[in-house]
Parts: C-alpha cells; structure tokens; sequence
C-alpha cells in the first residue's frame, strides 16, 4: 500500500462505514439463529490486498473504533483484530495466492479466528456465568455466512483500495506450456 | 533491505499488540469516570448521529430479512399463542380480582402505592442505535441520554415478541445524548427475582449466547416451582445488596426446573418475556418508587 493521508483517509473511511452498518444494521439480521460480521472480513480483505503492517494496523483501530463505539473492554477487539490482520497479511507475502475463489477460505479462517480468540479474550477477562453450547453454533454460523458474503465484499474492497496499493492483486500470468515432444536435450525449447 | 523489512513488521506487530494490552490494562484499572471511560462516552455521543441514521435507513431491508426468516415460524406460533390469549383471559379475570383486594387492604394498612412498577415509574422510550455483536458482551446503545434525564442504573424494559414485554437490563453508562443499557442476557447481570405467585425468592442469571434460556438461581428445593409461572423483580432492600429494579418488573416465564439430587437449590429455567434479540425500541424507567417494599431473600 502507498504510505500517506490518502490510504489513511481511504482506509479510515471503509473501518468507520463497516463499524457503523454492522453495529447499527447487519447485527439486527439473524439468520438460522446467527449474524454475519463484516469486521474481520475487512481486515482480512485489507490483510489480503495490503500486506501485514496494513492488515495489523487495520485490525487494530477497527477493533478500537468497535469498543469504542460499544462501551466493551477496550483493547479487547483490537487485540484479537491486529493479529487476524496480521497473520492474512502474512499469508498473503509467504504464499501470495492467487487463485480466484481464495477470498473464501481467508474469510472462514480469519473469522474462525476471530471469534474463537475474542471468546478466549473474554474467558480470560470476566466470564462468570454458564456458557451455553449455543455459542459454538452461532460462531459457525457467522464463519458460514462471511464466507458467503465473502467474494462481494473482498471485489468491493479491492476497488476501494485499489488506487492506493503499489502491486494490483490479480491473477497469477500463466506459464505457456512446455513442448514435451523433440530430441532428448531440446525438450521445452522450439526447435 | 530484507532484514530492515522483517524488523519493520516485527516492530508494527509488537507496538499494536503492546497498544492493546496497555488499553486493556488501563481500562480494567480505572473507575468509570476515568480517561479511557469518559473517551468512550464521547466516542459514543459522536458517533451516534450516524448510527441512527444508519440503522433509520437500513430498517426496511433488516425488516425484509427478518420477516423471511419469521414466515417460517408463524404457523406452529400462532396455534401457541391462541391458547396463550386464552389462558390470559382466564389470568387477567384472577389478576383483576387479586389487584382490587390487594388495593382495599393497602388501603387498610396504609402501605405506600407508588412502589411498584409501572405505578412507581416514568418510562422514556428511546431508539436501539446500536448494539453488540458478540454472545459475551451483551449491551445495547440508545439514543436518549442525560439530557433526557436518564442515569446509570436506571432499568430498562423492552416489549416482546408476542407483544407483552419485560426486563431488559440497566443503564451501566451516560452520555449526553446517548446511553449504553447493558442487558439481562450479559455475564455481568444479575436480578434479583420472585416467582409468582408463592413468592420463592432467587437470583437470575444469564446462560451465555442464549438469550433466550436464562437461570434463577438459589431458589431451595423445598420451594416448588412449577413451569409458566411467571418470575418478577423482587426489588430487595438490604444494607449488603440493594437491588437496581423497582419491584413488580416482569422478566420471564419458568420453562424448566432442574432439582439435582445433590444441590441444595433448584435450577430454575426462564424464557425472558422482552424480545432481547430483536429491539428497535426500548423504554428506560426515569423515576423509582421510593418506598420499595423490603423482602429478604432467603
């Protein structure tokens, strides 16, 4: 990403408008007892197109606006968010994928993440009262349903960052392929 | 350059998570009048105009959703809530009746009327503008704070999905404009409460991620509790524990009760009556009884 007030106005912009709908609107939505969390699929998406200091640096003032607009533990969110930004960050610079459908896989696993280590948060901080099974239902659910929403939101969010990344995410150039017959010696050269 | 890169990164990581453990730290160390806390009120109070905007202008497609979602259990609800109108009847003529009595001998022995909820109460009905996305922290923003003349601890009601309604938590937080009401459903709450109409008195508490399941606590097993009986707020008076609710408030209906063998109390199951998973709007009682009646848990 190109360091400057651009990508951190861009950036701002997108952690405030999704911190809004999902607090005021998309919490609201239950779906087979459940709700989607768009949170973490925009720190994953930032993560994925940007890169780990990016994706961290999302992850946490995402967290911190969601606290802050809740009046919950602050710093919690923005724990468990800097380190689901950071650890797709890192995905993305060791693997680089490229295949179309990976938004979906990075989506499930960064929100399985995220909601498995802010419970862990929570645990540790203050939970007294009994824990129903119910939990780990509606942690699935919202895992199925970001992946769902997955591939609409990471394009949308590719737009958006798009003038402010240096390398534009894309598919990989294919290799043309070898030529396997010739003589032995000459095999993949044109002869 | 490839060091310099790793060192960058590695510094990136470690001052987020360093800035979150360091905000995590203070927040729990401080009261809540500190620096962090009266941040996050004002966090709260900017952010609230767009909130309601937002969830203003999003309530059509929220409401299509639902409303989906709500077609598939209106057949086997309706057949429910035919015999419950019924078996209301039948209650209302009972309560009608115990209520006329009650008010003869109040007059009798010169109690104070104003101590119960609604009588001892003046609702303000806010707007939900937000609200929590997580099963472990359950609270909810409104938006009417102390200049509506709301303050912290003031209890909340909400209606319910068949259309009565009941307890839905307490103001923990105030700003100006807005106000956060952590609910019942919360790990932090705990009610003190009453089942009706014997009068067994306990504690409820919330299950985590099942708003709809919640538990009433320390009722002795000589005490028999039988199923849809109804569990109000006992509006306890003590020098250790003065209860938040004025007494009289509704908060669920007993679906269950579990008596182990080995436990010296019951286990109570109740269905809150306010529909805690979906609210627009909630009401906050501004003014409580003064004279709330003193009734000891046992």
């Amino acid at each position: 990403m190109i360091p400057g007030p651009s990508s951190v106005i861009r950036v701002g912009l997108m952690i405030l408008v999704a911190v809004v709908f999902q607090i005021a609107c998309l919490v609201q939505i239950r779906v087979l007892g459940g709700t989607a969390d768009i949170t973490p699929l925009l720190v994953a998406a930032v993560a994925l197109y940007a890169g780990s200091v990016p994706g961290a640096a999302t992850g946490f003032f995402t967290g911190l606006l969601l606290d802050l607009a809740l009046g919950t533990n602050l710093g919690a969110s923005s724990l468990v968010l800097t380190a689901v930004g950071y650890g797709v960050g890192r995905y993305r610079e060791q693997r680089d994928p490229s295949h179309g459908l990976t938004p979906i896989p990075v989506a499930a696993a960064a929100t399985a993440a995220y909601v498995l280590a802010y419970a862990a948060v929570s645990f540790m901080l203050s939970i007294d009262a009994p824990v129903s099974l119910l939990v780990v239902r509606e942690m699935l659910i919202t895992v199925l349903l970001n992946a769902l929403i997955a591939m609409p939101f990471f394009a949308i969010t590719r737009r958006l960052l798009r003038p402010v990344l240096l390398v534009e995410p894309g598919p990989r150039a294919r290799r043309d392929s070898t030529i396997s017959s010739g003589p032995i010696g000459l095999r993949g050269l044109e002869v | 350059m490839y060091d310099k890169t790793v060192r960058r990164r590695r510094a990136a990581l470690l001052i987020f998570v360093a800035l979150s453990i360091g905000l995590l730290t203070v927040y729990f160390g401080e009261s809540a009048s500190g620096g962090l806390h009266a941040v996050q009120r004002g966090a709260q109070e900017a952010l609230a105009p767009i909130e309601e905007g937002a969830s203003r202008a999003f309530k059509p497609v929220r409401d299509a959703i639902n409303w989906a979602g709500d077609v598939f259990d209106a057949k086997s609800e309706n057949k429910e809530l035919k015999d419950e109108v019924a078996q209301l009847h039948e209650d209302l003529a009972e309560a009608q009746t115990a209520q006329r009595e009650a008010e003869q001998l109040r007059s009798l022995v010169g109690l104070p009327k104003d101590e119960l909820f609604p009588q001892g109460t003046e609702p303000i009905t806010a707007r939900v503008i937000a609200r929590s996305p997580t099963s472990w922290q359950s609270s909810i923003q409104i938006d009417k704070g102390s200049g509506a003349g709301i303050h912290e601890d003031m209890p909340v009601v909400a209606a319910g999905g068949d259309g009565g309604g009941g307890l839905a938590g307490t103001v923990t937080s105030v700003s100006g404009g807005t106000a956060t009401v952590t609910l019942i459903t919360d790990e932090s709450s705990a009610v003190s409460a009453q089942v009706m109409p014997d009068g067994a008195a306990g504690i409820v508490r919330p299950t985590v991620g099942d708003p709809s399941d919640m538990l009433l606590d320390f009722i002795e097993k000589g005490r028999p509790v039988s199923t849809d009986t109804t569990v109000i707020t006992s509006g306890t008076r003590s020098d250790r524990f003065e209860s938040l609710f004025p007494r009289g408030i509704p908060i669920g209906q007993v679906t269950e009760v579990d008596a182990e063998e080995r436990e010296l109390y019951q286990r109570v199951h109740l269905e809150p009556f306010a529909d805690l998973k979906r609210m627009d709007f909630v009401q906050v009682l501004t003014r409580r009884g003064v004279e709330q009646a003193q009734v000891l848990v046992p």
